[in-house]
């Protein structure tokens, strides 16, 4: 599934600003991004909820505007919310999301029972949705969308508000479709989650995609896999006129009491430290630890991704 | 199975698994017509409609004309509706007292030697049940109208009456009467020319087909058929509220990510509320029925009528849905819409007590109006009704509102909205 320069706007507010990125059959694709970036308008464009003003959906090389039908039928969507009815039980959630995807009876019966089984709720199948914690709710929540065995899962934020035990549950499930050649687009702002699940994630925020790639390729974005963290009295102070500083570091993020900098080449790290502990400031503490998806995040938007 | 038959399934078996609110929502009518037809009286024993009204007589004038009128009051055409049971005072009071009778009658002391001399208007004295409120309410009217005719009969017959006097109190042999009886009846017939052909008439005229006789006015029944056609519509609003609960839970785009075209989605949320009003309008007509001892003469006229309405009430909530696009709104306009429909079409109150303006130009005008007032007279009119055409315009209105309904939803799919 591929998306070409998809832009959307609600009023005066661009929600989507022509993003671009694809997802390929048994890849794992993970769209970061805080609360409000764009992710969910996204995602609804591609399920065929929302018209894009700019751009296309293509799937199988099938654009979803020339063919909604059939487009739909590579689909499988997780709602962020529980799209499910809590007075039916898990197997009649399933069988009826089943037969509207177009199973018959028969096959959308012996296929949830085979859903009930892969996601630990047989033995429970038979009970109203709305007796089960909020893990199993979310599980069949996606069950609800695997009846017709989709070959682009889109996955809004599964795990949001369910304890880590469930969580990790419901993500080796999610790792075992993707082991089976479904191509999963899941949005997260979790960075765990992106950084242990995902083969590639897109950075979004405010409707752009500000960068994709592999962890790896993110961090490198920040100059390799080093990142020093001062703390101390920093106050007025302006590394940029510091003697020889912008030659060695890089500023990701500057506040009054710390300091986070990449290191510019591949010198051994205490070299780096000696450097940093002579500058003109009082530095209190040094941390050196490898850049994550919020450093990342940091560098690109000077936003902090929890803020 | 089609689209729209899983789509119905699951509607109906999510409400087999929580049936409370439909069951609550169908319980009141039938609670309101048990309380107001009891407040209004016995009610409903079959072919008694009002029942007879059970009175206590005390005459203490003990005359020929009190004993004539004590007699008179329970017999012919009085004794179907009266029922004078004749009892001293401190006993009638007594019974009065617990609620065995509907009012005391006193015919005072003397009443036929005043009557009869012209010393006065006639004096009844009336002591009404104060816990009941029809019944003595119609016997005061009716001793309203005994009086009134007395009065005339004096003003009218005034020179007989000494004769009359001197008859019943000295005795009088054969002749005398029968020449007063002859002067009273020449007097009489003078009468006649101002009296008849009487200014009002009223004629009873029974069709071949009418031959059967009808059931008077059932008062649960009357009550039963208005608010269950007022009822009906808040159950038809809470069904299509669902497509709220729907939109809001994701469910319906859920469903748009697996179809295209929403008109199915939609088509059967209107065929759930038409069902499900189907099935209220089943088991309040029914089970209230049952319950009130009443006797549906046309159940399968009643069938169609209730299934012509179940599609106005899915037109009616389709469009409802489709202006109001808000949850909470909509939660608060419904029913005050409907309540508004079912009191104008005086599913509440007898059409006739509606103000003048609304009675002839509005409620003509409200389906309930001709759902309710159709059934009543089908019932317990003596009119034909024309049930075909009162069925056809039913139909003809829901189906147009779940067509302007569905072009209302699909311009707002169109521009992305509701979804």
């Amino acid at each position: 599934m591929s998306v070409q320069g998809l832009s959307k706007s609600f009023g005066t507010l661009r929600a989507v600003d022509n993003v671009s990125f694809a997802v390929h059959a048994g890849e794992l694709y993970g769209l970061l991004g805080p609360n409000g970036a764009g992710k969910t308008t996204t995602l609804s464009i591609i399920a065929g909820l929302l018209r894009p003003d700019a751009g296309e959906v293509i799937m199988d090389g099938v654009r979803l505007k020339d063919d909604p039908p059939r487009a739909r039928r590579y689909l499988g969507v997780v709602p962020q919310e529980l799209a499910i009815y809590e007075e039916l039980s898990a197997r009649e959630n399933l069988e009826f999301w089943g037969r509207l995807a177009g199973l018959s009876a028969r096959e959308a019966r012996i296929r949830a029972a085979e859903l009930l089984e892969a996601l630990a709720l047989a033995d429970r199948a038979r009970e109203p949705v709305k007796t089960f914690s909020g893990g199993m709710k979310r599980r069949v929540n996606l069950g609800c969308a695997l009846l017709h065995r989709p070959r682009l899962l889109l996955l809004d934020e599964p795990t949001v508000g369910i304890d880590p035990q469930a969580r990790a549950s419901l993500l080796g499930f999610v790792r075992g479709l993707q082991r089976d050649g479904t191509a999963i687009l899941y949005t997260t702002h979790y960075l765990e989650e992106a950084e242990t699940l995902c083969q590639r994630i897109g950075i979004l925020d405010h409707g752009r995609l500000l960068a994709e790639g592999t962890l790896e390729q993110l961090q490198q974005r920040l100059g390799g896999d080093r990142l020093f963290v001062l703390e101390g009295d920093l106050g007025d102070a302006a590394p940029d006129t510091w003697p020889g500083f912008a030659a060695r570091f890089r500023v990701i993020q500057r506040t009054a009491r710390q300091l986070v900098v990449a290191a510019r080449d591949t010198r051994d790290p205490a070299e780096y430290l000696r450097d940093l502990l002579a500058l003109p400031v009082r530095v209190e503490n040094v941390t050196l630890k490898r850049p994550n998806l919020n450093d990342v995040f940091l560098q690109l938007t000077g936003r902090d991704l929890r803020e | 199975m089609n689209l729209l038959g899983i789509l119905l399934v699951k509607d109906l078996r999510r409400v087999a698994r929580n049936p409370w609110p439909w069951l609550i929502h169908l319980a009141l009518p039938l609670a309101i017509t048990a309380l107001v037809g009891l407040a209004f009286g016995r009610g409903g024993a079959p072919g008694t409609e009002l029942g007879r009204i059970r009175f206590a007589l005390v005459d203490e004038d003990d005359s020929a004309l009190s004993r004539l009128l004590r007699g008179g009051l329970g017999q012919g055409e009085g004794g179907k509706y009266l029922e004078p049971v004749v009892l001293d005072r401190a006993t009638a009071l007594a019974r009065l007292q617990a609620n065995e009778l509907v009012a005391v009658l006193v015919l005072p002391p003397h009443f036929t030697r005043d009557y009869l001399t012209g010393r006065g208007p006639v004096t009844l004295e009336l002591i009404k049940n104060p816990a009941q409120s029809i019944h003595p309410a119609v016997l005061e009217e009716l001793l309203g109208a005994l009086v009134t005719g007395l009065n005339a009969l004096a003003r009218n017959l005034g020179s007989e009456f000494p004769a009359w006097r001197a008859a019943l109190e000295e005795g009088a042999d054969y002749r005398r009467v029968a020449d007063l009886i002859v002067r009273t009846g020449e007097k009489l017939d003078t009468l006649r020319r101002y009296l008849d052909p009487p200014l009002i008439g009223y004629s009873r005229e029974v069709r071949p087909g009418e031959a059967k006789s009808r059931p008077g006015l059932n008062l649960f029944g009357y009550l039963l058929v208005g608010l269950a056609t007022m009822f009906l519509l808040f159950q038809a609003n809470m069904v299509m509220s669902d497509l709220y609960r729907e939109a809001a839970g994701r469910t319906f785009a859920r469903y748009h990510t697996l179809h295209a075209r929403l008109t199915p989605f939609l088509a059967a949320k209107g065929v759930f509320v038409a069902v499900m009003v189907l099935l209220g309008a089943a088991i309040l007509l029914g089970g209230g029925g049952w319950l009130f001892g009443i006797r549906w003469q046309h159940p399968g006229v009643l069938a169609l009528l209730a299934l012509g309405y179940a599609v106005f009430a899915a037109g009616y909530t389709a469009v409802f849905a489709a202006l109001v696009t808000e949850a909470r709104a909509a939660d608060a306009l419904s029913n005050l819409v409907a309540m508004v429909l079912g009191l104008a079409g005086g599913c509440a109150f007898p059409p006739q007590a509606l103000p003048a303006f609304l009675r002839e130009q509005v409620t003509p005008l409200l389906p309930t109006a001709w759902l309710a007032q159709g059934i009543r007279e089908l019932e317990f009119g003596s009119a034909a009704v024309d049930w075909p055409w009162i069925l056809l315009r039913l139909t003809a209105l829901g189906v147009g509102l779940l067509g302007l309904a569905a072009w209302l939803f699909r311009r707002q799919f169109a521009r992305g909205q509701r979804i």
